[in-house]
């Protein structure tokens, strides 16, 4: 498994982690109502569960178990795909302390472009990696 | 996810509406189909997989798999009467059901997070169970 597959698969088993951790407790404060502001964290819950789990776990295996270039037997870039796991978790990172409250609201734009840069480099790494080497 | 799906059919219809119907169709997609069929596929196609079949072999797969169900079973017994009913049965399945979802994440990442490995790690690591294995 390459390295930055690695990377995003263990990131978003803490983003797994912690998501859930924050849906239990939200879910619990529906029936013991202790500490209502855990409510307060439901973008958190919903950027860390879909972004954070769901599609950088795909991502990851994905960049992993794709068909490799035949003639390289690469993956492509190495440096693209560096960039994309970084600008990835930082779009991600941009948008839960942007709703904690500890940057501006307006850092929430940059989370998404950082986000979007980061996609938009797993549709150029993995275009061409969407082949059959069967003739 | 057909009952997510069946779900939002009758949210569609006024009548058979009732309460946590829209957090629980996003649940039962995102939790009951999506991230278990991650968490299915993942088990079996990640590398170092045990080839012994059986609950004690595989006891964290399984827990994660009973966990997850059982809490998310529990979730829709229990979240449609939560808020107006009194019994407290109804707030204990709650709590149980929050509690066993974060533990089936838990046991899930002690599963997968020892087999995210590169190829040399791998080597390495069958090379240790192979010298163990001989003495």
């Amino acid at each position: 498994m390459p390295a930055p597959s690695r990377w995003m698969i263990r990131c978003s088993l803490l983003y797994l982690l912690t998501g859930f951790a924050i849906g239990a407790a939200m879910l619990i404060s529906k029936a013991y109502p202790v500490y209502p502001q855990v409510w307060q964290l439901l973008p958190v819950h919903i950027e860390i569960a879909i972004f954070g789990w769901i599609i950088q776990f795909t991502m990851g295996t994905a960049y992993w178990i794709l068909p490799r270039y035949l003639k390289t037997g690469g993956r492509g870039n190495s440096m693209l795909a560096k960039s994309m796991v970084v600008l990835f978790n930082t779009g991600i990172l941009l948008n839960v302390i942007s709703y904690l409250q500890f940057l501006p609201e307006e850092a929430v734009f940059w989370g998404r472009l950082s986000e979007v840069g980061a996609v938009g480099l797993f549709v150029i790494l993995h275009w061409n990696r969407v082949v059959s080497y069967r003739r | 996810m057909l009952t997510a799906l069946l779900l939002a059919i009758a949210y569609e219809i006024n009548s058979i509406s009732f309460p946590g119907m829209m957090p629980l169709f996003w649940h039962l997609l995102m939790v009951g189909w999506i991230t278990q069929i991650i968490f299915g596929v993942s088990l079996w196609m990640f590398p170092g997989r045990t080839r012994e079949e059986g609950v004690k072999a595989q006891k964290w797969a399984w827990l994660t798999y009973l966990m997850l169900n059982i809490g998310l079973i529990f979730r829709v017994i229990a979240e449609p009467v939560v808020s107006s009913s009194g019994l407290v049965v109804w707030d204990i399945l709650i709590f149980l059901s929050g509690i066993l979802q974060a533990a089936a994440a838990v046991a899930y990442t002690i599963e997968l997070w020892p087999r995210v490995q590169s190829k040399e790690q791998r080597r390495k690591n069958l090379q240790k169970k192979r010298k163990r294995e001989g003495n």
